[in-house]
C-alpha cells in the first residue's frame, strides 16, 4: 500500500471516514494506517499488556467502522473521538483487573542475558504501573493517562472528558499523588532502589 | 517551594519508559481491522422499488384517492347539471347552438318498429 500515492494525502480523518461511510474499501485502509498505531500504543500504554492492548485495539476500529454512517461531520475530531473510545475501552478492562490476579507472573527466561533482563524489567514496570492505574478511580485513570502517557494538553484532555480544564487538572493532581502512593512500596521489586536511594 | 519526592521521579521515570512505548501493528491486527472493516462496509443502497399493480400505478398516475374524490365530485356534479341544467346553461346553450335541440332516447321510428314486430 506505501507504494502506491496516498489518494487521500493531505485530507483530513473525517474525510476518509466519510469516504468509507459511501462505500470506499480503499479510505478505510488508509485511515487504519493513519489510526491504528497510535490506538495499539495508547492502549498497550494504559495496559502494559500487548494482547489485551490488541483487542482493544481492534474493538476501537471496530466501532469507528460502525459509526461511520452516522458520523456528524465538523462536530468531533476524528482523533478525539478515537482517543475516548480507547480510553473508555481501557478502564472497562482495567477494572475487570481490579481485585483480580495481578501480572507479575512475568516468565524467566532460561539465558538471562542483560538485554533480556533490562526487557522483563521494562515490561514488569508496565505491567506495575497499569496495574496501579487500575486501583485509581476511572476518571482519574483516564485524565493521568492522557495527560503522562499521551502527552496530551489539558484542554484537549477537556475537549476528549467532556469535563472543564479546572476538572482536568484536579482529577490529574489526585490521581497522580495517588499512583505515587500505590507505587511506593514496590520500589524495590522494580529496581528503583539502587537507582535513587532515598 | 517544590521538593523532589524520590517516590514522583520513579513515577515521572515510569512515565517515561511507558511514552517510549509504541509497538507496530502486527500484519495479523492489521488483517484482523481491515476485515472488520470490509465487513461492515456501508454498500450503496439498492433502489428497488416495489412492483405496484395496475390500479396502483393508475392511481399513482392521478395523484392518489384526494385526486379519486376530486374526480367523482365533479362527475357527480356533470350528471346533475346533465339531467336539470340551470337556467343559465340552457342560455348559453341556445346562444352558442343557435337552437335547442332535443333528442328523444325513445325515437318514434323506434316505438314504432318494436310495434311493428309485435303486430308480425
Amino acid at each position: 500500500m506505501n507504494a502506491l500515492p496516498d489518494p487521500f494525502a493531505g485530507a483530513p480523518d473525517e474525510a476518509l471516514l466519510v469516504a468509507y461511510a459511501n462505500g470506499d474499501g480503499q479510505a478505510a485502509r488508509y485511515l487504519t494506517a493513519r489510526l491504528l498505531p497510535r490506538i495499539l500504543a495508547q492502549a498497550t500504554r494504559m495496559l502494559g499488556n500487548q494482547t489485551e492492548a490488541e483487542d482493544v485495539a481492534q474493538d476501537a476500529m471496530m466501532r469507528l467502522w460502525k459509526i461511520a454512517p452516522d458520523w456528524r461531520q465538523g462536530e468531533a475530531q476524528v482523533s478525539t473521538w478515537v482517543y475516548r473510545v480507547v480510553s473508555n475501552l481501557c478502564t472497562d478492562r482495567l477494572r475487570k483487573r481490579r481485585g483480580g490476579v495481578t501480572l507479575d507472573q512475568v516468565a524467566e527466561p532460561l539465558d538471562a542475558t542483560p538485554s533480556v533482563t533490562a526487557q522483563i524489567q521494562t515490561q514488569a514496570r508496565m505491567t506495575a504501573l497499569s496495574d496501579a492505574l487500575a486501583q485509581l478511580p476511572e476518571r482519574q485513570a483516564q485524565a493521568v493517562s492522557l495527560r503522562h502517557l499521551e502527552g496530551l494538553a489539558n484542554p484537549q484532555i477537556a475537549q476528549i472528558m467532556d469535563i472543564s480544564v479546572r476538572s482536568v487538572e484536579s482529577l490529574i493532581a489526585r490521581g497522580k499523588r495517588a499512583l505515587t502512593e500505590l507505587m511506593a512500596g514496590r520500589k524495590a521489586e522494580l529496581g528503583y532502589d539502587d537507582d535513587e536511594p532515598e | 517551594m517544590t521538593m523532589t519526592n524520590p517516590n514522583e521521579n520513579m513515577l515521572d521515570d515510569l512515565f517515561a519508559q511507558a511514552r517510549a512505548t509504541a509497538p507496530a501493528p502486527s500484519d495479523d491486527l492489521m488483517a484482523r481491522v481491515l476485515a472488520d472493516a470490509d465487513a461492515m462496509l456501508p454498500c450503496q443502497p439498492a433502489a428497488v422499488a416495489p412492483q405496484m399493480g395496475l390500479w396502483a400505478r393508475l392511481l399513482d398516475m392521478i395523484g392518489g384517492w384526494p385526486s379519486v374524490s376530486g374526480l367523482a365530485a365533479a362527475t357527480v356534479a356533470g350528471v346533475w347539471v346533465g339531467v336539470a341544467p340551470p337556467s343559465t346553461v340552457e342560455d348559453l346553450t341556445a346562444t352558442m347552438i343557435g337552437d335547442e335541440v332535443s333528442i328523444s332516447l325513445f325515437s318514434a321510428d323506434l316505438m314504432l318498429g318494436a310495434g311493428a314486430l309485435n303486430d308480425g
